[in-house]
């Protein structure tokens, strides 16, 4: 069992040794640590609106004695909670760490970062709390009130400016790919965010122009926010994990820039069959189906790279987490696309398949690679080991089978209820009779998920207080059962 | 004011619209888009080559491939 590993030659960067990666993991320890605290304190909060919200549909008469706990601002404040809460502040913790990583440079101004945590939080808090007490925008996505969303733009600007000092300052070698979606992402997001939100709520536009730039954001904040982010925690850690380089890195830089060529036009796919320019959505529609490039590079790169390596998801939790992710965003992409398509859009607009979709993209593919990458970053940054193998087995049985059922539940009982809708001979009640079923599947699969949410958030809190004995090696899957892992393949 | 927003948002379309340009000529001038084999290794290093497997935790005496054995680089 000797290792035999062949010595490739040294690459442009310089080689960075074990002491020098230790530190520069260290630096970041203080900033990914609020990131990603929060980002756990916020899923828990997030977690339980959505089941709220979930219960809701089943029984719609529940709590509803009180205004603040009424489904029309529980729902947002699920959205919110986990879109700002949870995914964007473990966007912005792996983020940072990767930054310091891809950099070769420890971080610098964390006093920077602990401001933007602080701001961020805030305005989450302030936001969450302003959609409860009736402060609610009513616009998807933007629902925080001015006073919340200032403070969320004044940490995305700062991070913003963090990340352009962080790139100025670093090491010489090769800007790796994952680091083109983490400055698009950090660059150009605190833009769309302030644009929108100047054109929507403090100085808003009349009219339908409002449903383009609500959308044009809405389908931004995920492709030009948590998509890329999501892609280069994925390019960074399934090499990484399994050490072998990606397949096709050519393909791996024509994915960024198609995608930065061609997602930016996906919004108006929203609004098929809405009152805009026929021009407007068509361009979109076609922007969506030539999603299929950067989509389907990156498909064929991970699962390329993977291939013959699968048996390695039997022990590493990283990337059984991330390559899950890397899947379902293969899954949801191709899914969007088909959306977009005038035809299919008829049956699906306005029904649970696009909840479905939604939760196939920010849940199965984003939050997977999320927890997957802090499985790998955790451990390095605070010094110790995951405490216990089983908590993260349970961790993404739970959330893997929760998730699961849930988007099939949603995407049948929105396909019937998609065609009921359409059937002039059904009412629109009756048509909701078909989703009845599905939805209590849904809340079902929400109390896996809510479950599998407190496995994580346990485990995390005792990484954090450092629970147990000091381990050497890492909290592998199956460590115990004395099996081989299966030779990595080149 | 609505003039000084309209103006401000304008010049944010062109200033990052540009900024998108200028990173992707940059990129080409600085031979980013070169030898995309050697760039796929720049995440590994001496000590965490290629054909090692990672999963494993960067502590004082935990250098080494993984807990279960090395992993080996069939070639």
């Amino acid at each position: 069992m000797s290792a035999t590993t062949t010595a490739h030659s040294s690459t442009a960067a310089p080689a960075m040794d074990k002491a020098e990666r230790a530190r520069i993991d260290e630096s970041t320890r203080v900033p990914v640590l609020l990131f990603f605290g929060s980002a756990v304190f916020w899923l828990l909060v997030g977690t339980l609106f959505a089941l709220l919200a979930s219960f809701k549909m089943n029984a719609p008469h529940l709590l509803d004695q009180w205004g603040w706990l009424t489904f029309g601002r529980v729902r947002p404040a699920h959205l919110n909670a986990v879109a700002y809460g949870w995914a964007s502040s473990a966007a912005i913790g792996t983020s940072l760490w990767l930054m310091a990583r891809l950099c070769r440079t420890p971080l610098r101004h964390s006093k920077l970062l602990i401001c933007a945590a602080i701001f961020w939080n805030i305005g989450v808090l302030l936001g969450i709390f302003g959609i409860l007490s009736g402060d609610s925008r009513s616009i998807e996505w933007l629902e925080f009130p001015n006073y919340a969303s200032l403070m969320l733009f004044v940490a995305f600007g700062l991070i913003a400016v963090w990340a352009v000092i962080m790139f100025r300052f670093r090491q010489p070698g090769h800007v790796y790919v994952s680091q083109w979606y983490l400055l698009a992402a950090f660059i150009w997001f605190p833009w769309l965010y302030s644009t929108a939100n100047i054109l929507l709520n403090f100085e808003p536009i009349q009219g339908g122009a409002q449903g383009a730039v609500n959308w044009w954001y809405g389908h931004n904040a995920l492709g030009l926010w948590f998509t890329p982010i999501g892609l280069a925690a994925a390019y960074y850690f399934i090499p990484k994990v399994l050490g072998r380089p990606i397949h096709s890195y050519y393909l791996s830089i024509l994915g960024f820039w198609s995608l930065a060529l061609f997602y930016s036009w996906n919004g108006m796919h929203h609004l098929i069959g809405g009152p805009f320019p026929a021009w407007m959505v068509s361009a979109s529609v076609v922007a969506s189906i030539m999603m299929f490039i950067p989509v389907i590079t990156t498909a064929i790169n991970h699962h390329m790279t993977v291939r013959g390596n699968f048996g390695a998801l039997k022990w590493s939790p990283t990337l059984r987490f991330t390559v899950f992710g890397a899947m379902c965003y293969t899954l949801a992409s191709v899914q969007g696309s088909f959306m977009a398509i005038p035809l299919l859009n008829k049956i699906t607009h306005f029904t649970h398949y696009t909840v479905g979709h939604a939760h196939l993209g920010l849940y199965a593919f984003f939050t997977m690679i999320m927890f997957g990458s802090m499985y790998y970053i955790m451990p390095r940054v605070v010094g110790w080991e995951w405490p216990s193998a089983r908590l993260i087995r349970w961790h993404f049985w739970l959330v893997a089978i929760g998730i699961g059922v849930m988007v099939v539940a949603l995407t049948i009982g929105g396909i019937l209820q998609g065609l009921a809708l359409l059937d002039p001979g059904i009412t629109f009640m009756a048509s909701l009779d078909y989703t009845k079923p599905w939805l209590f599947l849904r809340s079902g699969s929400g109390i896996l998920l809510t479950a599998g949410h407190i496995v994580f958030a346990t485990s995390f809190t005792l990484l954090l207080l450092k629970a147990g004995t000091r381990r050497e090696g890492p909290t592998l899957f199956g460590t115990d059962q004395g099996r081989e892992p299966e030779p990595i393949a080149p | 004011m609505n003039a000084i927003v309209y103006i401000l948002l304008a010049a944010g379309l062109i200033f990052f619209g540009g900024s998108t340009l200028a990173a992707f000529y940059w990129a080409a001038k600085t031979g980013q888009f070169r030898n995309l084999e050697d760039g796929s290794k720049s995440i590994f290093d001496a000590d965490e080559p290629v054909g090692t497997a990672t999963d494993a935790f960067a502590d004082k005496n935990a250098d080494r491939p993984l807990r279960r054995g090395a992993i080996a680089l069939k070639s």
